[in-house]
């Protein structure tokens, strides 16, 4: 038992975290047996932030300059050679797509992924699922920049992106299961695929799906320079480390928007600096990883707006290379994932506000978030029963072993700092770290011949059901950064993406989550998605689950305003 | 090429014995009140790296992460880390750390680079030459970023940190001693016994190498510094020392800066060790200098 | 002089060859190509594609092939493009160097304007409570990890004055205010330090040169201390400060990297840093040589200058 009084959420005073729990309501009561010490059954305690921002009432004001301190830089504008980030936090909004999700000025809840049309008007499938129509918008207009000249979107762009993306690059798995595209008019595109899947809409609403411009590719031979689109942003000035500049496309097909003239990314690797930023009313959206991070930018900047970024899944987990000895044993990972107190991170090194963790966002098979029991036995925390397993599956003093990783962000250095402790004291398995710089990180991750454990992650861009489980998790993909291979698995999601009944649906997705759990090839870890911070003046805010606005969900920002 | 460095400066007139040598140091520390500061400090830092097993309260492994982020108190004098390690402790095993890196980094940077300056100095000719220009080939890549590429290479961790540290200092190290060297043969003593026909070896050990200590432990003082702050910049780059070693350099650079608003002890003791440690070797190298370097000798 | 001069260039040159073989031999022998960094982003590249892009860098010829291709690439100052971005690697460089270059000279001089005072006053007042202070200031100077003192700037700055260097790098000629808005707090950050190094030379050596024979000659004829200092003994002690001034030049290009960093400016030093991360050869090799040479450059200016100044050196 401590003898000082154990701080859930840290914070600069005590007058601050009793006001904090006043405020927080029915969450001191949650917190009490927590402040004794105990074992909660919630996964993930309230935070004082909303997580739904509901679009302005008043009618949108049109100019001014949006800014934004960005962490990334994108390495390459060319999508079909990256699903990173720093692409996407533009060209989402250079680019469309045939299909997208709502954006938060029509979206219903936080988590409304009905699919709307971008390029495509309306879409149907046939009654077997490989062929799907789309009937494209008329008189979308590229941007008005050379060699596109502002001509017309036609079906035959769509065919040859798609077959560009199915060719060669990140997205070449999604689309080689097309086997073949027609175009029958200028506005049709009819799309014919190898095998079933009542869900291809879904993929092609990925944020990374973008559709881009033929003339640029065969004119450059590689889109490295240049990214022209048909989206509500044009590229302006791309100054390497400095800064991305877009300015409004006044052709836009959605009349009348984006609002905003100018948005302007400023290229600023520091996260103190990106702080100060938002302070100094240089940066216009922000984005924090923790609760008491939020507090402590709410005391000195009051006026901020903050909203939770709803967490509905995990993104990082410990991986293995379970394809060699020892990981390719299941005791060996059941152990692992027994030995470690996964409930204990959450509730201090998140405050209580992290979720305990699974792969796939929960709302597709259930609708409340999951709780430790339905993590399954090998979740829980069995330190006595780990060391068994352990032993039986022939290592009775443990072994060594290295794990690498990224530090994306400060909670993860102790998450992996937590889990060598756990590992070390209950099964006598010694981790050598390595803490990495992000592209040692992410080439030697994805090569996936890199041996012992990394602090692993599915990309963070998937929305669809699709995406999170057969193009993630069966054994042939080459998105299956954890080295799996289970037939149990590519069965359930080869009959998932056939199976268009909702109800059925979900089902068979608990079934994918309840083997994964069971099997343990994919070890997850608790997470918090973290808050978005925003200047008081912003209007139409709001971000909404798997898509956050200043990164794959930045198409969302077209219907963003400045209230000034 | 005749880039001055004050500690590089000859010494003329005959050797003093090592004796005296350490007698005018004790006179200096004495004498000057930084001197005894720094003397003192450096003391004390080696007595902590020392005892630092007795000395600290906890394990620096140990993790509570339930006590996270606690301020100072009564039982943790410098609070908690982010994952519940006693930050007193922790610095306490950092001292070794930082004094290992230290010692050892300077230590082989400091005799590569004499052993380089001493074959050079002495026998010159065409040796010296190329020697010469190989070391002035390396120090014509700035420190970090030759520091950054050699750990890039061999894999980040703390012994790696060490050995790109040293091969930063060797050149420079390199180019005093052979100065000293230099000056030393213009000695009419190393004159005479050459011409009576000694060994090279003898010659070297007993007139060489006296004049050359002074020059290198000064610098080495200095670098002693030098490389506990490199060691931290090559940790916010991120190559540097691996969690969770207790290192200075690592808890500045990572939880330090990360929680500075919200437990700024986390930076604050960090930096101050390493603040005060590198405060004392470059104050005890000035002494040192003060009290060797016969020009600097305040006279009447 | 000119015998000396001539010798001198013969020297730098076998140098300047030393400085490439060392730079191309750290690249290749880094773990990890930067076809693994760059496959990390792009995924799925197929091993027939892979092997194309190797033929196209040139990464499977023999080393000695790839070092005589790069030299030669770099003596008809065509060094090439990114391996990342495809950016032609002049274009990279003509934007960021004029970024480090700045920094780099306003450092110098925020450093000098800070230590040449307190260095005087620290000498001519040896051992009393204005060189304590001084002294203990500059060696506080030395201590200070620098991208510590640069975040704790601008925090703080953003706490208590809502006000940062504005973001987005403006380039003197464009927007001279803003750029030294954005110029002023990572030149006086890295400036602390090299004043710190500034001043304990200057006060060293004006120590030495106050001791020496025709300062005393000058006390006893009874001039002012003043004139003195700046007269006869401040020249004489400034010339070893420059050359230490020079020779930190190496130490600020590299804290340039972490100031760059932190300040969000698109220097050489944050160029460089992550194109050794990325495994970006072409990039790094470029940029160190280009120091390299520029150091070496430098060098021999001041030898020649010292040679000229002092006529003993030259017939060393």
């Amino acid at each position: 038992m401590p003898t000082h009084d154990p701080r859930p959420v840290p914070s600069r005073s005590r007058a601050t975290r009793r006001e904090f729990l006043k405020r927080a309501g029915w969450t001191t009561a949650a917190l009490t047996p927590l402040l004794a010490g105990r074992r909660r059954a919630f996964a993930q305690t309230a935070s004082p932030y909303p997580d739904w921002m509901p679009p302005s009432p008043n009618p949108p004001k049109r100019g001014k300059l949006l800014t934004r301190a960005s962490a990334w830089d994108p390495p390459v504008l060319d999508p079909r050679l990256t699903n990173s980030v720093g692409l996407s936090q533009f060209a989402a909004l250079t680019s469309n797509r045939l299909v997208r999700y709502p954006y938060s000025d029509e979206a219903a809840n936080t988590t409304d992924l009905t699919l709307k049309g971008d390029l495509a008007e309306s879409w149907q499938g046939s009654p077997d699922f490989r062929v799907w129509t789309f009937k494209l918008r008329k008189g979308v207009k590229w941007h008005n920049v050379a060699p596109l000249n502002g001509r017309e979107l036609v079906a035959a762009d769509i065919k040859y992106c798609y077959e560009q993306y199915a060719k060669e690059g990140v997205q070449s798995f999604t689309f080689q299961e097309i086997e073949g595209i027609e175009t029958p008019d200028k506005y049709t595109v009819r799309i014919h695929l190898k095998t079933p899947n009542t869900m291809f809409p879904q993929n092609l609403a990925e944020p990374v799906s973008i559709i881009f411009a033929r003339e640029v590719l065969e004119e450059d031979g590689d889109l490295k320079k240049r990214l022209i689109g048909t989206g509500p942003y044009m590229i302006k000035e791309n100054t390497r480390k400095v800064r991305l500049v877009l300015t409004r496309n006044p052709d836009y097909f959605d009349q009348g928007r984006p609002y905003i003239d100018e948005y302007q990314i400023l290229s600023t690797p520091d996260a103190a600096t990106r702080l100060a930023a938002f302070r100094s009313g240089q940066s216009d959206i922000h984005f924090v990883a923790s609760l008491s991070d939020a507090a402590n930018l709410k005391k000195t900047t009051p006026a901020a707006v903050i909203q939770e970024y709803k967490t509905v899944q995990t993104v990082f987990g410990l991986a293995l290379a379970q394809d060699k000895p020892p990981f390719n044993d299941v005791r060996v990972r059941r152990a692992i994932s027994m030995a470690i107190d996964r409930q204990r991170q959450v509730d201090t090194i998140y405050g209580g506000h992290g979720i305990l963790g699974w792969g796939i966002p929960y709302f597709y098979f259930q609708d409340k978030m999951p709780t430790a029991a339905q993590l399954g036995p090998y979740w829980q925390y069995k330190p006595a029963e780990a060391k068994k397993l352990l032993t039986e599956a022939g290592h009775p003093n443990g072994f060594e072993t290295t794990l690498f990783y990224y530090e994306y962000f400060p909670e993860m250095s102790s998450q992996v700092q937590v889990v060598q402790q756990d590992l070390k004291k209950n099964l006598n398995i010694e981790i050598k770290i390595s803490k990495l710089d992000y592209t040692t990180f992410y080439g030697r991750y994805a090569d996936g011949k890199w041996d012992g454990m990394a602090w692993g992650f599915k990309t963070g861009y998937a929305t669809g059901l699709d995406e999170q489980t057969y193009q993630y998790m069966h054994s042939k993909s080459t998105k299956n950064y954890w080295r799996f291979s289970d037939p149990v698995i590519d069965e359930l999601v080869t009959k998932l993406r056939r199976t268009p009944d909702r109800a059925e649906q979900r089902a068979l997705t608990k079934k994918v989550f309840d083997r994964e759990h069971d099997q343990v090839t994919r070890m997850w870890m608790p997470y918090d998605a973290g808050f978005l911070v925003w200047q008081p003046y912003l209007r139409n805010t709001g971000s909404l689950a798997l898509r956050r606005n200043d990164g794959y969900g930045a198409s969302t920002l077209a219907r963003l305003w400045i209230d000034k | 090429m005749a880039i001055a460095t004050a500690p590089g400066r000859t010494f003329e007139g005959p050797v003093t014995d090592q004796v005296s040598r350490t007698r005018t140091l004790w006179a200096a520390i004495k004498r000057k009140p930084l001197g005894m500061v720094s003397a003192v400090l450096i003391v004390v830092l080696v007595l902590t790296a020392i005892f630092a097993n007795v000395l600290a309260p906890y394990d620096p492994l140990a993790a509570q992460p339930e006590i996270r982020l606690a301020p100072p108190s009564w039982a943790h004098p410098f609070g908690t880390d982010d994952i519940g390690r006693d930050v007193l402790s922790r610095v306490i095993y950092g001292s070794r750390i930082s004094l290992w890196v230290g010692l050892l980094a300077v230590g082989i940077g400091t005799f590569a680079g004499m052993i380089i300056g001493l074959v050079s100095g002495y026998w010159e000719g065409r040796l010296d030459l190329v020697l010469q220009r190989i070391m002035d080939a390396l120090m014509t890549i700035p420190g970090l970023i030759l520091a950054l590429a050699i750990v890039s290479v061999l894999r980040p961790s703390t012994t790696n940190a060490m050995l790109a540290i040293a091969m930063v200092i060797i050149p420079g190290n390199s180019r005093v001693v052979r100065g000293a060297v230099l000056s030393a043969k213009q000695n009419r003593f190393v004159e005479a016994a050459q011409a009576i026909g000694c060994r090279d070896y003898r010659i070297i050990a007993s007139h060489i190498l006296p004049n050359v200590t002074a020059p290198i432990l000064i610098l080495a003082s200095i670098w002693l510094g030098n490389a506990i702050l490199i060691e931290a910049s090559l940790s916010f780059l991120g190559v540097g020392t691996q969690p969770p070693t207790p290192s200075w350099g690592l808890m500045l650079s990572s939880t330090g800066r990360a929680f500075m608003e919200q437990a700024p002890w986390l930076a604050i003791f960090p930096g101050l060790a390493i603040s005060l440690a590198v405060f004392g070797f470059n104050l005890f190298g000035d002494t040192l200098r003060d009290a060797w370097d016969p020009k600097l000798r305040r006279k009447g | 002089m000119y015998k000396y001069v001539a010798r001198r260039l013969a020297m730098s040159i076998p140098v300047v060859v030393l400085s490439s073989l060392i730079v191309f031999g750290l690249m290749r022998v880094m773990p990890g190509d930067a076809l693994t960094a760059l496959m990390g982003e792009s995924g799925n590249v197929s091993p027939k594609e892979l092997e194309k892009l190797r033929r196209d860098l040139g990464l499977d010829l023999p080393y000695y092939k790839q070092y005589l291709i790069w030299a030669w690439q770099m003596l008809s100052l065509n060094p090439g493009d990114s391996i990342f971005t495809n950016e032609p690697i002049p274009v990279a460089l003509k934007k960021s160097i004029p970024v480090t270059v700045e920094l780099a000279v306003l450092a110098m001089i925020l450093g000098l304007v800070i230590a040449v005072p307190i260095g005087v006053i620290s000498a001519t007042r040896q051992d009393k409570a204005s060189d304590y202070a001084g002294r203990v200031a500059a060696i506080t100077g030395l201590s200070l990890p620098d991208f510590w003192l640069g975040t704790l700037v601008i925090t703080f700055a953003a706490i208590w004055f809502r006000w940062i260097p504005p973001l987005g790098y403006a380039s003197l000629w464009t927007d001279p205010w803003t750029n030294l808005q954005q110029f002023l707090l990572p030149a006086a950050v890295l400036g602390f330090r090299l004043s710190a190094a500034t001043m304990r030379m200057t006060r060293s050596t004006l120590l030495e040169v106050l001791r020496e024979d025709y300062v005393r000659t000058a006390w006893a004829k009874g001039l002012g201390e003043r004139i003195i200092i700046y007269k006869h003994a401040l020249k004489n002690a400034l010339i070893p400060v420059i050359t230490l001034v020079g020779g930190q030049f190496g130490t600020l290009l590299a804290g340039t990297v972490i100031v760059e960093t932190i300040f969000a400016l698109p220097g050489m030093g944050r160029l460089t840093v992550e194109a050794i991360l990325f495994r970006d050869y072409p990039i790094v090799q470029t940029n160190v040589m280009l120091v390299a040479v520029t150091l070496v450059t430098l060098n021999l200016l001041v030898d020649l200058t010292y040679a000229w100044l002092d006529p003993r050196i030259r017939y060393q």
